[in-house]
Formats: structure tokens, sequence, C-alpha cells
């Protein structure tokens, strides 16, 4: 290999800079770009490790080292300073000690981090912002009439509190035939004119329940596949959650509109420590 | 040289990557499913708006009509019956009136509305040779004229028996809506189903949503308000006109979006991006640095 085999690899890179030039100068296609750049640069390390491989000197030189020892003298001298040191480093029992604070005090603060656990949730986690009275608004504030949703329709709706939207509060409300609807004891009035709303927290790890399949009115989950029926109380019918997803009682208000007649009757999301704990106060 | 012996598994990483990249939904929607039907028709029914599928096409397998004689187009309802019996009342009744036991299910057609009948037969979802869990997108066996006229006596079949047909054919003015707003309509009810660059996704047990990037302004219109398939239905108190508008124009610059990198990778997010980068760019980068470090 000499200067004939390397030579070619720099003029790439001369050529692919060059086009590169003339190509951007042109506005055209930003693949050819990128393209000619990397040819740029690859001729360039090309060329340059072939050149340090096979033209730059490749012998061996040994460079022998001088004696390590130390002289005889040294050795004695450097004896003698430990020995007659030895004896001093037990006497050191002020640094020692502070030695056994400092461990001691960094130990003691690694426990104050725990502080951060807290604080105790309380109730938060068994509430969300839903309250009697509630209209249900769109992302984008527009508040949902009983009629607005066509059977087989389906919107994410937020509580009417204010302008920020907690992903807590999300729920899917859905129309669906209301005679399709098989309602648990207790829920026979929360789905006026087959509205039906459920939370949109997956009750597996927390994930946005979005996925609502129409024909087969099913509600998927689309980070673990969890599926709900719509129809059943949104029951876990595949996937790993283990829990319905939560149901919104619905009501109309004298406009028409979709009005919440509670909070949600147990918590929302994925479980915690003590979710069983504590029962949910009505309204 | 160690460059000679690890090129080879430099290549087969970037195959391998290849092929799960612009596979990967495919393979996640079950594919296993759906190509094996596919393939028993031939390639008529190769899918060509699955997330990430291959573009198919043809209209051999199927009964193509001849275009319209001026005679029918004076007629179009009359027109569109002759078309309607030729090729859809085997499954759908000679009076559209659907038909359905144990096995099959063909659902009737009274009462659907045109904007349904545009969106099966413009996308070329209908005809099919048989059912399926799910129909795939190909190419049109009925042209313009064809499925205004098939349109047009379908609608009639309703008002026959005094039921209320379903919607029209929207009239969608994408220029008139507001990108912003179809931005924020579409992630917050669309991208959760059909991804954020409209390239589709999964929906389990067999079901995917299509991706959009070959669907007219008008069928995305119609998608909206007649909610095909597992899709939700958005009707004209949920989304207005101006809403839809924004959607659609929306829907457009994500078809018009432009691709510098030139690899999209079937524009399903940063997995098979991550993907790519880890096994085919670490792989060539393992295998240049192994060559650097070779004695000659």
């Amino acid at each position: 290999m000499n200067e004939r085999h390397i030579a070619p690899a720099f003029i790439v890179a001369v050529l692919c800079a060059f086009g590169f030039m003339v190509t951007y100068g042109f506005d055209g296609n930003t693949q050819l770009q990128g393209g000619l750049l990397g040819g740029a640069f690859g001729g360039l390390g090309v060329g340059m490790i072939l050149w340090a491989k096979h033209l730059m000197p490749n012998e061996e030189v040994e460079d022998h080292r001088h004696e390590m020892e130390s002289s005889p003298e040294e050795q004695q001298e450097f004896n003698e300073l430990i020995e007659g040191a030895a004896g001093d480093v037990t006497r050191r029992k002020f640094l020692s000690r502070l030695g056994l604070a400092a461990v001691g005090s960094i130990g003691l603060a690694a426990l104050f981090p725990l502080k951060s656990l807290g604080p105790n949730p309380g109730n938060s986690l068994f509430r969300t912002g839903w309250a009697k009275g509630l209209r249900l608004v769109t992302q984008e504030g527009k508040p949902i009439k009983a009629t607005d949703l066509e059977v087989g329709g389906a919107l994410t709706v937020f509580p009417d509190n204010g302008e920020h939207r907690n992903e807590r509060d999300s729920t899917i409300v859905v129309k669906v035939d209301a005679s399709a609807i098989k309602p648990r004891r207790g829920r026979e009035s929360w789905a006026p004119e087959g509205n039906i709303a459920y939370s949109k927290v997956c009750t597996h790890v927390g994930c946005p329940v979005g996925l609502y399949r129409e024909n087969t009115q099913e509600l998927l989950c689309p980070c673990h596949q969890s599926t709900f029926d719509v129809l059943d109380g949104a029951r876990p019918i595949f996937g790993p959650a283990s829990r319905s997803l939560p149901q919104l009682p619905l009501s109309i208000d004298s406009e028409g509109y979709l009005i919440a007649q509670s909070d949600y009757k147990e918590p929302v999301g994925p479980g915690f420590w003590s979710r069983g704990r504590r029962k949910m106060e009505d309204d | 040289m160690g460059f000679g012996r690890l090129l080879p598994v430099g290549v087969a990483c970037a195959a391998v990557a290849l092929a799960l990249s612009t596979g990967s939904v495919d393979a996640a929607d079950g594919g296993a499913g759906t190509p094996a039907q596919a393939g028993s028709q031939g390639r008529d029914a190769s899918p060509t708006d699955r997330p990430g599928g291959a573009v198919g096409s043809g209209r051999e397998n199927y009964y193509v009509p001849q275009d319209a004689t001026p005679a029918d187009l004076a007629n179009p309802v009359e027109y569109g019956r002759s078309l309607y019996v030729q090729g859809c009342s085997t499954c759908h009744g000679l009076n559209g009136e659907g038909a359905s036991d144990a096995d099959e299910d063909f659902p009737p057609l009274i009462g659907v509305g045109a904007a349904a009948v545009d969106f099966y037969v413009s996308t070329g979802r209908m005809p099919v040779n048989k059912p399926m869990q799910q129909y795939p997108r190909k190419t049109p066996v009925y042209n313009g004229e064809q499925v205004k006229a098939l349109a047009a006596y379908i609608t009639t079949l309703s008002d026959k028996v005094g039921i209320p047909a379903g919607p029209d054919v929207p009239r969608v003015h994408p220029e008139q809506g507001n990108l912003a707003a179809g931005n924020q309509l579409y992630a917050n009810n669309c991208a959760s189903c059909h991804n954020s660059q409209g390239s589709g996704g999964a929906l389990g047990q067999n079901y995917y949503a299509p991706r959009l990037d070959a669907a007219t302004d008008v069928q995305i219109a119609e998608a909206i308000r007649i909610g095909p398939g597992a899709m939700p239905v958005y009707g004209p108190n949920t989304f207005s006109e101006e809403e839809v508008n924004s959607i659609v124009k929306y829907v457009g610059s994500l078809q018009d979006a432009e691709n510098p990198g030139g690899l999209p990778l079937g524009g399903t997010g940063p997995v098979p991006e991550g993907f790519f980068a880890w096994f085919v760019g670490l792989g060539a980068l393992l295998a240049v640095a192994r060559w650097i470090g070779t004695r000659v």
C-alpha cells in the first residue's frame, strides 16, 4: 500500500465536499446532501486511517529503563523512618474520632431524604376534580349536550372546573344504545339516554384508555392491551388490568347538558397501598 | 482484517432492523391472520392502508362493469340498481336487506346513506369476495360515476321503506379550516388510534386503525361522520362542519409533510427509530472501530 492507494480516499472527500456545496447551493435533495457530507467525512477518515496504518513507521522500538532499585543507603534510611514513626500512628485519637464523626454524620444525613416520601396523600388519591353538577367539557372547553354524540360516538371529557385539565379527571363518554347497557346494581340511572362515562385512567398502571372499538363496544388501553367491556360496567375482559374502570354517574341538567351526579364512587387509576382501607364518601 | 469479518454481521443487523422497523406494526396488529386471508384472494386484497404495510393494487378478481354510457348517466338510480344487482346483491340482498346467519354477517344497506356507500366503494373496501374481520383499502373497482350511481340507488332503498337515510357525502372545504384547531382536535380525538403521524396502529384482537396517507379529503370527512368498522361516529353535533374542515386540513398537512431524512421507518414512532439507531448505527460504528484498531 502506498500513496497511490490512499489518494483516492482524499479525492473522494474533495469531490463530495464540492458536490455538497453545489447541491446545497441549488437547494437540492436533503438526502443527497447528507450522503455527500457523509462521503466527504468518510473519505477523509478512511484516508487518514489508511495513512496511519500503512505509511507511518510501524516498527517497534524498545527504550530500556534505568535501574529501578533504590540504593542500600536509601533503603536503610526509609526503614528507620518507618520504624520510628510506627508508635505515632495509634496516638492520633483526635483525628480518628473526627473521622468517625464524619462517617456518622453522612449516615445520619442519608436518612433525611425519607421526608420526601411524604406528605401523606390523605384523601387526594380517593378524589378527582369531578363533583355534583359539574358539566362535561371537551379538552377545548366545549360543554357536551346529551344529544351531541351519535350512537357509536365517543369523546374525552373533563369537569368544567376551570382552565386547568387534570389527567386524573379525564373521562371517556360513549353513547350507546341505552337498551344494550347491562347496568350494575345501583347504577341504573348513571347513563342517561345511553351516555355512559368511564374514567380514562387505566386501572392497571394508569395509561389513558383512549382506544374505543365501536363495533365490539370495547375500550382498549394502548400500553398493555387491557380491554374493557363498555356495556358491562367496563369489566376487564382481556389484558393485565384486574379492576373495572370506575364509572362516572351522569345526569342531564335543565339545559340539556351532561353533568356529573357526583365524583367517582371509587378511586380512579391504578391501585395503591391503602386503596382498600377507606370507604368513598358520597357527596 | 476485522472489518471483513464484521461486515456481514453489520449487514445482517441492518437487514433485521429494517425488516422489523417497517413490519413491526403489521406483526403487532395480527399480521399472521390477515395476510393469509389476503393471500387466498390473490394480490387484489393486499392491504394498502395497514400500518407499515405494502402497497397492493388490482381489480382483476372482481366483476368490473363497463364505463357508463350516456343513457346510464341520464338515469343514475337505474344505472346504480344494475350495478348493485351485479356487484353487491349476492351478499347484501336484492333490496339491500342484508343477511345474517351463525357464520356470516352481511349488513343491511337500507338507511346507510350516501357517505357510507361512497366511503366503502371509493376506498376499494367494497366490493370483496368474502367476509373479513376488517376490510383493507385497495384500488377501487368502481369509478367515480359508478360510485355516485350506487349511492343514489342505495339511498332510494331507505326512501322506499320510510327510514331516514344516513349522512350524505360531506362537502369538505379544508381551505376554510384552521390548522391549529385541527391539530388540537386530531390530537385529542384521532391520534390515540391513528397515531400522531397518521400512520395507523394496532387496535388489538386483529383490528387495526388504518394509515391515513392515501385518504382523500372527502374520505376523511366521511369516516368521521359514519365511523366505519371499529371507528366511533362523530356526528354534526359532535364536530361542526368547520371542525371537520380543520381536521381534514390537518390530516392533509400530515400527508404532505416533508421527509428530509428519507427513511421514516413506517412513521410509527420512537421504537423502530431507536432500534435502528442502536443496532444499525452502533453496529456500523463498532465495525469501523474494530477496523481502526486492527493491526496491519
